[in-house]
């Protein structure tokens, strides 16, 4: 999983129940942003989950994608770092489409795979594909960690706490674009659709609707979120190539913790786990951040395999 | 014995049997390179053989086969580096606790399915591996550590003993396979309901077979960092560790048990023959991986196997 | 267990059976016995709970209450396994044998010992394996592999699998889906054969007359409950079986086929045939459709009435020839075929289950403009008052006969040419029947709407049909008038 922001900020010689206080404050805002990056990552993935019943596991890896494209475009004086954040966007989708045609549509559509197995392949391919862009990048890029220059540099004081402003930016642009997202599901025709493809498929072919479109279609939102988050993430606390295996773990536990398919779960869940690692990593030791949500996710699936918000 | 003698009379087992033959012969006129090369490949075909026997036979994914492999490497390294304990003590134990994170692994097994226990055992991976960097000051953490004794430093002794151990984890894993106890494994495999109702306990025959399958995968760890002199995160523990067991045993053709060993040679050979790519070898490998699973699903044993069984 | 309490105490006893899958009683209070070489026969329409029963006795689902007694012993909560190993064995419809193994090898692991150590096989067993292949009728293809077999032969492996366990009691799920009627014999005396050797035979099946002349009793079964006890004579003359299979009296108002004034029908299915793997789901099956014609396709479950509908729909690939308006349909998308005009309200219903029921008929008027979509949402307001009242409560919230009454609405919201409905009363009380069918007959007399209507429920589908098709065994077994139906067709149908 991801490390925490670099930026030191320890306050110094104040009364202990103003440095609680204040640490509280901190865990409390840089959770928030992690944790909104974490929803923004998770919520694509479940929504391929939701509507094509694919669990990609070359998600870090288009996720990471998008940000090196970004990070090589930025750096680029001809592009800057808006355009180069926009273009590297827009190598998300395209490699999520590329998923599509060249790993998952081939699998779902193969004869010589029982029915019962594609779902293992489709783990499997995924994953190789994965593997493959891990591996292209590190060659074109080396695996070297990248950080985008911020959308918005500079620092400010939230109640004592120093905060630079492209965490809040970073928070704000995640929610945007899951409200976003939210609107076209749930107020456009096409969303509507999607909505009622992840509901049940075959009433929608039986209302005129191609299912194949419907899959482009999310295959097309997929990349845009899993873009986004990626830029995002370069910007706020930096992408390699060797972050990609960990991030599809992340996002894979926390659609698992919110229930497969279900989006509010994952949103949910992206905070249940976004925080529980800032406190640990706060209150105990960075190096033990990830446990806590690991042990966590044993225990739901043990008990509630549907996850804590999903349907059965 | 009707079963022995279908052994005895499957074309298979004399080709493998041949196969052995022509390899243990290898030492005679190949470098100590080489041999190294393959004798880490004979470790790797054990692990995958025994993952074919949960995922080909049981119909359990399991993708992280490198929680039991890392189970029973750590369990010997750190009895042999800290305790001195000999070597055939370490191994077994190494095994049994494996066979203990079998059984652990099978419990969800045995409620969830497809892709619940799937992540159940990519959990238990990525615990194991925070709490080898956690109790650092036993395991080495991130850095690994090394054991006192090896099996040899002797390259064609080393390889002579994967060859048999894997050989003979090969013998007996294909002969459980056909026997009585892999069609019941495979019928509950395949259909539990009707499996039930024919009378077999599921449940049962399943943790036999995690505990089979843990066993291989410890004994077959333990041994791996006994030749290797070290223990590292990296080289047994890791995702990436497990994802290269799955590719060789989806490669070499699921089960097929026989399958795992050929698709882990052939993954370690296809990467030093594509060394000259340098860091591209890599891309390469699971690219050539990828298009046999969207072009022959069904490996490279089984579209041998496939012709023959249209009799 | 003393040797004389055995001929006192049946074989298989079922006491109060009751079992609820959610808000829904899918078997209440069921009770039964079978003696030894005796066979019974448990029938009912789909959804009446009738294979839920032999899974409770199987253990397969655990039962809410009730007892199910093996001679005597209490059964009931077991695991199947230690089930099956008391001597009750089971023969699914639907078999999965091990692909990679021969058939002897799939008759040997019916007889292995449910246990770890055995690494090989008992001598004998190769020998019994071969006998109980000889018995079915497989000794010829024992080295072969299943996926090589006619469908037949994998049912004879079914019971094979069976026949090696030596159960005392036998479950046999359908026994006779998908056989031609030769096959159907050697399937009985293999049935019979069970009676002689003593065992207790339980049969599931759709309707009496398939297993009537080889059960000894016949127990019936709708909505869950026990409807009807006896011969199976007494079972088929029973006033209630034959109002549930056939309705009562039927007042029919067809108008004859010249009255349809379009010389080419709007839907020509010609020789239509259709193969689930090696399963023949339809047999060369014709029908036609004029414009403005309500046609009833009758006939019981798993005869291929939603297999034909699917075919029509394009969902599954079949050989033959599907005329639309004239032009040939293969080639074409689901749903373009359904943006085509052909609409599809399926057995299924396939609502959207989360979604509002004004959000299900909205998708269903997406292809319309927005004022053709108000006037036909008013419209169907107006034909479903309960939907109105309804509308922001989600569709899998609904009951049974709300959500069919959705299901048809959001199909013609799709202002089909042509409207399939597919078994709209599968599972619904007798209030809800005659509010579809007041619902059905207003649409014929105010739309020229065009209605192919799949049912088992003769009385639903006769009185508005103008036409009538009688679907048996993937064939068209009569075709003609409603008003001849009951004289010409109404004897074989129960």
């Amino acid at each position: 999983m991801v490390g925490l922001p670099s930026s030191s900020r320890k306050s110094r010689s104040l009364e202990p129940a103003i440095v609680r206080a204040m640490l509280g404050l901190q865990i409390l805002i840089d959770g928030f942003a992690i944790s909104a990056l974490y929803a923004l990552g998770a919520t694509g993935f479940t929504l391929i989950f939701g509507v094509s019943g694919v669990l990609n596991l070359s998600h870090g890896a288009i996720m990471v994608a998008a940000a090196v494209a970004a990070w090589a475009l930025a750096g680029n004086p001809l592009f800057g770092t808006y355009l180069g954040a926009l273009l590297g966007v827009g190598v998300g989708v395209v490699v999520a489409f590329a998923t599509y045609f060249i790993v998952v549509r081939p699998i779902q559509r193969s004869r010589a795979i029982a029915e019962v197995e594609k779902e293992i392949f489709i783990l499997t391919g995924t994953l190789l594909w994965g593997i493959m862009i891990q591996e292209a990048i590190a060659y074109l890029y080396t695996s070297n960690p990248k950080t985008v220059r911020p959308l918005v540099d500079g620092v400010i004081g939230i109640a004592g706490v120093r905060t630079p402003i492209n965490e809040l930016v970073t928070a704000a642009i995640c929610w945007s674009v899951i409200g976003l997202l939210w609107l076209l599901v749930n107020r456009t025709r096409a969303g509507k659709v999607l909505l009622a493809a992840s509901i049940n498929p075959r009433g929608v072919t039986l209302l005129g609707f191609e299912l194949s479109s419907v899959y482009l279609l999310v295959w097309a939102i997929y990349g845009v979120l899993a873009g986004i988050a990626g830029v995002l993430l370069a910007m706020f606390l930096g992408v390699s190539s060797d972050g990609i295996g960990p991030l599809t773990a992340s996002a894979f536990s926390i659609v698992v913790l919110g229930g497969l398919g279900s989006v509010s779960g994952s949103l949910a869940a992206a905070y249940v786990v976004g925080y529980i690692e800032t406190i640990t990593a706060y209150m105990i030791s960075p190096a033990y951040r990830t446990i806590p949500v690991l042990l966590l996710l044993v225990l739901v699936v043990y008990l509630r395999p549907q996850g804590l918000l999903g349907r059965r | 014995m009707i079963a022995l003698r279908a052994i005895t009379r499957s074309r298979l087992v004399w080709i493998s049997l041949l196969i052995v033959a022509i390899a243990a012969t290898l030492p005679l006129y190949v470098s100590a390179y080489i041999l190294g090369l393959l004798t880490l490949a004979y470790y790797f075909g054990v692990f995958a053989m025994a993952w074919d026997l949960l995922f080909g036979f049981a119909g359990e994914v399991n993708f992280g086969p490198t929680f039991l492999i890392g189970l029973g490497a750590y369990t010997a390294g750190i009895l042999n580096s800290r305790y001195g304990l000999s070597i055939p003590v370490c191994v077994v134990a190494g095994a049994a606790a494996a066979v203990a994170g079998g059984v652990l692994l099978a419990l969800p097994a045995l409620r969830l399915r497809g892709p619940y226990f799937g992540l159940i055992t990519l959990v238990a991976v990525l615990l194991l591996q925070n709490m080898i960097v956690i109790f650092a000051s036993v395991t080495g953490g991130e850095i690994g550590m090394t054991v006192t004794d090896v099996l040899s430093i002797d390259e064609t002794e080393n390889y002579e003993y994967a060859l048999l151990f894997m050989a003979l984890s090969g013998a007996i894993l294909f002969g459980l396979s056909r026997s009585p106890i892999g069609l019941i494994l495979q019928a509950s495999g395949q259909d539990p309901i009707e499996a039930a109702a024919l009378g077999f306990n599921v449940a049962k025959h399943k943790l036999a077979a995690f505990c089979v399958s843990a066993l291989f995968s410890g004994l077959a760890g333990a041994l791996l960092i006994f030749y290797l002199g070290t223990a590292s995160v990296g080289t047994v523990v890791d995702i990436s560790v497990g994802v290269q067991v799955i590719i060789a045993a989806v490669l070499g053709g699921r089960r097929t048990i026989l399958g795992g060993a050929i698709g882990a040679v052939f993954l370690i050979v296809a990467g030093e023959v594509l060394r000259p790519l340098g860091e591209l070898s890599t891309f390469v490998v699971s690219a050539v991986a990828l298009a046999v699973i969207l072009f022959f699903p069904a490996g490279l044993l089984g579209m041998l196997m496939r012709g023959r069984e249209m009799r | 267990m003393t040797g004389g309490s055995l001929l006192e105490v049946p074989l298989l006893e079922v006491r109060g059976l009751t079992k609820r899958f959610g808000g829904l009683v899918a078997v209440k209070n069921i009770g039964f016995a079978i003696e030894a070489g005796e066979i019974l026969g448990l029938i009912g329409p789909n959804g009446s709970g009738k294979s839920t029963v032999m899974k409770l006795i199987m253990g397969i689902i655990r039962p809410n209450a009730g007892s199910v007694r093996l001679a005597g012993e209490d059964v009931s909560g077991w695991p199947s396994h230690r089930i099956a190993r008391r001597g009750v064995g089971i023969v699914f419809q639907h078999s999965r044998p091990l692909h990679r193994q021969t058939v002897l090898e799939n008759i040997k692991l019916a007889l292995l010992p449910d246990s770890l150590i055995r690494l090989f096989a008992d001598p004998e067993v190769d020998g019994r394996a071969r006998a109980i292949a000889e018995r079915v009728g497989l000794d010829r293809v024992v080295d072969r592999r299943p996926a090589t077999l006619p469908f037949a032969d994998l049912r004879r492996l079914e019971l094979a699998k069976a026949i090696a366990r030596d159960p005392r009691v036998v479950l046999v799920d359908e026994p006779f889906a998908g056989l031609t009627s030769a096959e159907v014999e050697t399937f009985s005396d293999l049935i019979r054969g069970f009676r002689a050797e003593g065992r207790a035979v339980l049969l599931v099946d759709h309707n009496v007359k398939s297993v009537a002349a080889l059960v000894d009793r016949v127990l019936a079964m709708y909505l869950g409950e026990r409807i009807a006890e006896g011969s199976a004579e007494a079972v088929m003359r029973d006033e209630t079986v034959r109002r549930v299979y056939l309705g009562g009296s039927i007042e029919t108002a067809s108008r004859p086929e010249t009255a349809f004034a379009d010389a080419v029908p709007l839907l020509q299915v010609e020789a239509l045939s259709v193969l689930y793997g090696k399963a023949q789901a339809l047999d060369h099956v014709s029908i036609h459709v004029h414009e403005g014609e309500f046609v009833s396709v009758v006939g019981l479950n798993g005869a291929g009435k939603t297999t034909l509908f699917n075919a029509i729909s394009g969902l599954v690939p079949y050989s033959g020839g599907i005329r639309w308006g004239g032009a040939r349909l293969d080639g074409i998308t689901p749903a373009a075929i359904a943006r085509g005009g052909i609409v599809h309200c399926p057995e299924s219903r396939e609502l959207f289950g989360d979604m509002t029921v004004r959000e299900n008929l909205d998708l269903g008027g997406q292809h319309q403009t927005k004022i053709e979509r108000a006037e036909r949402l008013q419209w169907l307001f107006d034909l479903f008052p309960i939907l109105q009242s309804r509308q922001s409560q989600t569709a899998g919230t609904l009951s049974g006969g709300e959500q069919q009454m959705l299901a048809i609405a959001r199909a013609l919201m799709m202002k089909p040419r042509l409207l399939i409905l597919d078994e709209p009363t599968l599972g619904l009380a007798p209030v809800i029947l005659e509010q579809l069918s007041k619902a059905l007959e207003r649409l014929r007399r105010t739309t020229p709407i065009t209605v192919l209507l799949g049912e088992q429920n003769v009385t639903f589908a006769l009185p508005h049909a103008d036409r009538v098709y009688v679907l048996e065994h993937s064939r068209i077994v009569w075709e003609g008038d409603p008003g001849r139906f009951a004289k010409e067709a109404g004897a074989g149908y129960l």
